[in-house]
């Protein structure tokens, strides 16, 4: 049995702090980070949205208006990509040097790890968050009162599901030495997950070995999950949501401590 | 309790990649204080010996400790005593100056009270405190070097290491960081540093330890070092000579002279394949008498068996005969009957058929001389080398001097590793492509 500790001795929650503000500060300095994230998502919202309008969606004998279904999809989608390309961030503190400077530290390496992988997370809602009022005024979903109350349940949630592909990111750029191999992520990784999370397309319009693959992607729980909070529908329960994200966030926090230790400093 | 802040035994790292031995069984000691260069070519382990001591690398074999912390054992408290700035700028470029140093200071547990002055003494340090709240990416290169020391110094630590902390700067700013670097050292901070510049080193450095393919080569005080590599080095070129059994005469002379240290022979026409004719003589004999050294080459050549031995023994004796004046080879050849013919060896022995037949061609025997004097205060002494020279009948057709570059350092350390590697020389050359590329 391989002992789990998430919360070991040598965790410097100081340095915790700093990197997740080191990470947020970073997004707000660069305007045409925050811009190309939220006008990316708007323009598949558009898209989307617009092509799918004639199909009516039905989910547990209730219709759902294509818009905000799609809405909601997207916005989940943003956490995806912007957790994932957040991730690979650290690719380029490796090469540009600044790695090394941490990793010369008497920090921990999980002490890096956390800091890191909270802060991209966090930077992930924020923008998520973003992009989920600005629809909302932009009329993709119904207004009332407990539109608030949905927004604020999305924040932790979004927070769950974005530790566990900004971990996957990290994951992934701990061993990539170049930037050329992010298109094959983009291809092999983001856009698989994308495609088989029912982000777009109800799990059950689906044909029967696609609806076997979706079940098998982790992502497929937390768009459920977005929905459930944001429309009021889902395909699974709850408590299978959560525990599908949750442990997904805690195999790639294990997995990230790993591969944080192995990662080299010269390369 | 020693005062050795640093202490390196048997040191060895072997990258399994590629099978690469970068460091070579290394010991030194650094003491408290001191300013210690490692100096060598690139792929020589400088870096990959910073690494070690930085516990960035885990070493392959041997030990070594850092303000008495075992570098295997204890890389926080290691880490805790040491300041580092690397090679490559490691620099966050999209944050300010000061932001820089904070987090620096929040990565060694630095409390917020003590951290604000302390940025900006460092600050003050490096004279950055007006351009602390520009962006890093806004920086030129010596300003990112110099916010990189002052980071390197924000929690005090007992050793400094600067991995080429110069490398890429223009002269101007090159000499400011030095004066910063010296400036440290006042304030009793041992510096390790790294260098390829000969400069730097010779600047900074209270000892400086030359390293090449992994191992040291040399270790001592800058001022003994200096002894033996500062100076001028002289390059005569001859007219042709007749004589030459009688041109190595000249060097006892040229010893004699004060400041002459070493003299190695070259024939001007083949170039350096005849090179290895070094005559390194030890500095602990400097006055050989010329009259012995002739009366006991006559003596050889007088006597066909010692010849034969000095032959089988020393390569050089062959060179020397195949370089020698029709003359000289024919009193040889008369020593010589078809009994002990037999015996020598086959270069010689065609060389000598070839003259006891009488169908020797003059053309070979065209001898022009270069010869490389290393010798202290070139300028002064030069006068008396030519004089020296032209009471010997030679005639000199070129005269070169110039301040030894790190080339002819490093010729001078590695001269005897060159002449026994010489059929390893292209094995080494691949040996530092690879150690390169893996760098990279």
């Amino acid at each position: 049995m391989v002992k789990i500790n998430i919360l070991p001795k040598d965790l410097n929650y100081n340095v915790v702090w700093m990197l997740v503000r080191r990470e947020i500060v970073a997004f707000w300095r660069s305007k045409a980070r925050v811009i190309t994230s939220i006008a990316q998502g708007f323009l598949f919202l558009f898209i989307f949205s617009a092509g799918f309008a004639k199909f009516p969606i039905v989910i547990d004998g209730k219709v759902i208006e294509s818009t905000s279904y799609v809405a909601s999809g997207i916005c989940a989608m943003a956490i995806l990509f912007m957790g994932i390309f957040g991730g690979l961030g650290l690719m380029r503190d490796r090469l540009f040097g600044f790695m090394k400077e941490l990793m010369a530290s008497p920090v921990s390496r999980r002490t890096l790890m956390f800091g890191k992988t909270f802060g991209v997370a966090i930077q992930t809602v924020i923008q998520s968050v973003i992009f989920l009022i600005v629809s909302i005024i932009f009329g993709f979903f119904s207004l009332d009162i407990g539109m608030i109350w949905r927004v604020l349940t999305i924040i932790p949630i979004a927070l769950l599901a974005s530790i566990g592909v900004v971990g996957l990111g990290l994951i992934i750029s701990t061993r990539l030495r170049d930037f050329q191999s992010f298109g094959l992520i983009q291809t092999f990784i983001v856009m698989p997950m994308f495609w088989l999370s029912g982000a777009l397309m109800p799990v059950n319009a689906m044909d029967e070995w696609m609806q076997i693959a979706m079940r098998f992607n982790p992502y497929t729980y937390t768009v459920d999950l977005f929905r459930m909070v944001l429309l009021g529908v889902s395909l699974y329960p709850i408590w299978l949501d959560l525990l599908v994200m949750t442990s997904f966030g805690l195999v790639m926090i294990l997995i990230g401590a790993w591969s944080f230790n192995k990662m080299e400093i010269n390369q | 309790m020693t005062d050795n802040i640093i202490e390196v035994k048997n040191l060895t790292k072997i990258y399994n990649e590629g099978n690469i031995l970068a460091v070579d069984n290394i010991s030194f000691e650094i003491q408290k204080g001191e300013i210690f260069a490692l100096l060598g070519p690139n792929g020589a382990g400088k870096t990959t010996t910073i690494s070690m001591l930085a516990t960035l690398l885990t070493p392959t074999e041997g030990e070594a400790t850092v303000n008495t912390f075992n570098i295997r054992k204890d890389s926080k408290s290691v880490r805790k005593s040491i300041g580092i700035v690397f090679q490559e700028p490691s620099l966050d470029s999209d944050m300010k100056g000061r932001e820089n140093l904070e987090l620096h200071a929040i990565l060694y547990g630095m409390p917020k009270k003590e951290r604000r002055d302390k940025i900006n003494e460092v600050l003050k340090l490096v004279n950055l405190e007006d351009k602390a709240d520009l962006y890093v990416k806004n920086y030129s290169g010596g300003m990112k070097r110099r916010l990189e020391i002052a980071r390197g110094l924000i929690h005090e630590p007992e050793v400094l290491f600067l991995d080429e902390p110069t490398l890429g700067l223009d002269p101007q700013t090159r000499r400011k960081i030095w004066e910063k670097i010296k400036g440290l050292n006042q304030l009793n901070i041992t510096i390790l540093l790294t260098t390829h510049y000969m400069e730097e080193a010779d600047e900074l450095a209270d000892r400086i330890c030359i390293m090449d393919h992994g191992k040291i080569i040399a270790m001592d005080t800058s001022e003994n070092l200096k002894k033996k590599l500062s100076g001028d080095i002289i390059d005569l070129e001859f007219e042709k000579i007749e004589n030459r059994i009688e041109f190595p005469q000249i060097f006892p002379e040229i010893m004699k002279i004060e400041g002459v240290r070493n003299i190695s022979l070259g024939d001007s026409k083949n170039n350096q394949e005849t090179m290895p004719m070094n005559i390194n003589l030890p500095a602990n004999m400097p006055n050989i008498n010329p009259e012995m050294i002739q009366a006991r080459m006559r003596e050889i050549m007088s006597d066909p068996k010692k010849l034969l031995n000095a032959w089988k023994k020393f390569p050089m004796a062959t060179q020397m005969f195949l370089d020698a004046p029709l003359e000289a080879k024919k009193q040889i050849a008369k020593l010589f009957d078809d009994n002990l013919l037999e015996q020598v060896p086959d270069s010689i022995k065609t060389e000598l058929i070839k003259i006891k037949k009488g169908d020797y061609s003059e053309e070979d025997t065209d001898f022009e001389p270069k010869i490389s004097i290393s010798c202290e205060d070139g300028g002064k002494q030069l006068p008396l080398i030519i004089q020296k020279i032209n009471k010997n009948n030679m005639k000199i057709k070129n005269v070169n001097m110039h301040r030894p570059t790190l080339e002819d350092v490093f010729l001078f350390f590695t001269g005897d590793a060159i002449r026994e590697e010489s059929s390893n020389r292209i094995k080494n050359i691949k040996k530092f492509i690879q150690m390169r590329q893996l760098r990279k």
